[in-house]
């Protein structure tokens, strides 16, 4: 619609209810058939707030349609209420005009309010008729509603001159009015309250201030209507007055809905909140936080897209799976589908504040595109400590197999190889073979020793006592083979196999380096484990100087205990020598 | 009446030298196994004194068939032997209810025939 046009229609909108309040509020006086005077404000007023509140509502939201059919409701009630003053110039000048008849078709047309309030709860918040089922309810109201009125204006279209006729046709009709609103606002407030209830928070918090203008609407009018129409018949006096004025009280509906849309626009509102929070910096961890709070739904999660994993991850680089369709969560993807920036994940019940939804997640968008920088990091850094922790137990696995390939094959040879020599050489002392036996005894010595080389060998590869007994017995049976002495204190239950090799190995290569280095005379070892942490101590007496920025061997250590989540720390000076201290997490 | 031993070991090679071993010390071997499972049936069918039982064996290690032996009615003394030495294997020796460990590169008829006497 063009703007001229729009105003032109606005221009209606407010003339029409002020022409007719003008020639309808100089008769309030006048009784009308048995209807009492008060019965006139109960489509003017209502009428009026409709238009009124459509009128406001449509130019705020040209495109959703709730304020387009506030509009026709109050122009329908307005319409429908002219000619009923029988007396008023409207209703003579519409019959000197247009004829008897064409009255008639006017009260039709005024009696189709009902309809489009039916459709109006229907339509609410979106604007459009979501189900097929609603859709076919509304368009068949619309069509049977005119057709049943238009029964009475045929039947007395040929004596509409007839003052009693016109009022009786008249009467009939408002009364087909009356049940079409009645049928239409049961209806309507029986969807619109199923749907309420089946609503997410934020849909609900946007529906609410209809729902509860709905309650009184109902509560305090069907059962007087459901009595008069259903019950007792018709009455007189002032509960006939009352059961006529009943739409009097729809005045209260378009409050509801301008509350609503006020809200919502409110809530839009907070957008602006927000880009002044994004505008005093906000951090990316403070963002998710934010459009939770925006958009009213706690849930609300901010995924990133990773362009070179090719998944969405979490702040914390942690993959992450959209929702699949027709669950209870949505995405929004944000930025070119085949390139997307993020998505947000909330609630399916925002899926009806898209506009909402559209206008932060362009608010944020800029934040997103630098927040998604840092989860990139995240995921590659998260990417880069798994791979290491991998290679590491990897590493482990390969020295574990070379360790046992060297048990069951070269020891094993080597030991029958003993054992064998050992018999020959007593078989050769039996035959009295002394030069025999003692070339025998050289082997077998020489034997002794290549074994005990490539036992050595073996455990440095990876101790088998670690794997039986764990870490504390496994350095004991390290310290008992050291050259100095080492005192190992503490207390360690078993961990992780992982864990149990790293501080095995930082210790192993921390006595190691303290034997050759040191010049100590004592080493002393202390096993801890102490909130979640396991750590060892190991610390000499020598001369210090240790430094691993220099040693390649404690950069390696500190690789190594890095790869499991943990940390290195190494004092060493010439007074106090060297101590170590490694931890590890542990749950 | 010499002492009664079953030689358990998955090496075919080691089992042939200990039994010449063992009946070099005079003992009398009823039977050998080459797994944990027909080390335990063994001795229930052979009724064994000794069982000289290598730790390292292809299904149960010989702590736990060792523990088992133990704890039957007239149970036999159990020797355990391994390639690697006792520190590999820290407390679990103590444990199992062997009377004693010896390493193979060590095992020769005065060892044995020593850990027997002890």
């Amino acid at each position: 619609m063009s703007t001229v046009q729009r105003r032109a229609f606005q221009a209606i909108v407010v003339l029409v209810p002020a022409l007719v309040a003008f020639v309808e509020l100089q008769h309030f006086w006048q009784p009308m058939f048995d209807r009492p005077t008060i019965i006139a404000l109960d489509d003017l007023l209502p009428g009026s707030a409709f238009a009124l509140a459509g009128l406001i509502a449509w130019s705020r939201r040209s495109r959703n349609r709730v304020g387009v059919l506030m509009i026709c409701i109050g122009l329908g009630l307005l319409i429908g209420a002219g000619p009923l003053v029988q007396t008023s110039p409207l209703a003579e000048t519409l019959n000197l005009v247009l004829g008897g008849s064409w009255t008639f078709v006017l009260l039709v047309i005024g009696s189709l309010w009902a309809v489009a309030l039916l459709h109006l709860l229907l339509v609410f918040p979106g604007g459009r008729l979501v189900s097929r089922l609603d859709r076919v309810i509304v368009g068949l109201l619309y069509v049977a509603v005119p057709l049943g009125g238009l029964v009475p204006a045929l039947i007395f279209s040929n004596d509409y001159q007839g003052t009693g006729s016109l009022q009786f046709a008249a009467f009939t009709t408002h009364m087909t009015s009356l049940i079409v609103y009645l049928i239409c606002l049961l209806l309507g407030s029986g969807l619109i309250i199923r749907r309420w209830l089946l609503a997410g928070p934020a849909r609900r918090r946007s529906m609410s201030p209809v729902i509860w203008s709905l309650v009184p609407i109902v509560l305090a009018l069907l059962p007087p209507q459901l009595a008069f129409f259903v019950v007792t018949g018709p009455v007189s006096g002032p509960w006939h007055a009352f059961v006529f004025a009943s739409p009097l009280f729809l005045v209260v509906l378009p409050a509801g809905f301008l509350a609503a849309m006020l809200r919502s626009e409110h809530e839009m509102s907070s957008v602006g909140d927000l880009v002044v929070k994004l505008s005093d910096g906000l951090l990316p961890e403070q963002l998710q936080p934010a459009l939770a709070k925006t958009l009213h739904d706690p849930s609300l999660e901010v995924v990133y897209w990773l362009p070179t994993l090719g998944w969405f991850a979490d702040l914390d680089g942690k993959p992450v799976n959209l929702p699949a369709p027709n669950s209870p969560r949505t995405a929004t993807v944000l930025g070119d589908p085949s390139n997307p920036v993020a998505a947000l994940v909330y609630d399916s019940s925002l899926r009806h504040e898209a506009q909402l939804v559209d206008t932060a997640a362009a608010a944020v968008r800029l934040a997103l595109e630098n927040a998604r920088l840092q989860v990139q990091l995240r995921a590659q850094l998260d990417e880069v400590r798994q791979s290491r922790a991998r290679l590491v137990e990897a590493a482990d696995g390969e020295r574990r197999r070379v360790e046992r390939d060297l048990h069951d094959g070269a020891q094993q040879q080597l030991v029958t190889l003993l054992l064998s020599l050992q018999l020959a050489k007593a078989a050769a002392l039996q035959r009295s073979d002394p030069d025999t036996a003692h070339m025998l005894d050289a082997s077998i010595e020489s034997l002794k020793q290549a074994l005990g080389d490539l036992r050595t060998l073996a455990r440095g590869l990876h101790p088998t006592i670690l794997a039986e007994a764990g870490l504390l017995p496994a350095i004991r049976s390290l310290a008992e083979r050291c050259p100095i002495p080492v005192e190992v204190t503490g207390d360690l239950d078993r961990l992780e196999p992982r864990l149990e090799a790293a501080l095995y190995f930082v210790a192993a290569e921390a006595i190691t380096n303290a034997v050759r280095h040191s010049k100590g005379q004592r080493i002393c070892v202390d096993l801890r484990r102490r909130s979640g942490w396991a750590s060892v101590d190991v610390s000499d007496d020598g001369v210090g100087g240790a430094d691993v920025s220099r040693g390649s061997g404690l950069v390696g250590l500190s690789d190594r205990v890095a790869a499991v989540g943990g940390r290195l720390n190494v004092q060493s000076n010439q007074l106090h020598g060297t101590s170590l201290h490694a931890e590890v997490p542990c749950a | 009446m010499p002492e009664r031993v079953l030689i358990v070991d998955d090496h075919q090679g080691f089992r042939r030298l200990a039994r010449r071993l063992a009946e070099e010390v005079g003992l009398d071997v009823v039977g050998e196994a080459s797994t944990g499972a027909e080390a335990l049936r063994e001795e229930r069918r052979l009724r064994p004194d000794i069982v000289l039982l290598d730790i390292q064996l292809p299904d149960l290690d010989g702590f736990a068939v060792a523990s088992s032996l133990s704890s039957v009615t007239a149970a036999p003394t159990v020797v355990l032997v391994s390639t690697r030495d006792a520190s590999d294997y820290g407390p679990r020796i103590g444990r199992c209810g062997a009377i004693g460990f010896i390493s193979k590169a060590e095992l020769s008829a005065a060892t044995l025939q020593a850990m027997l006497k002890a």
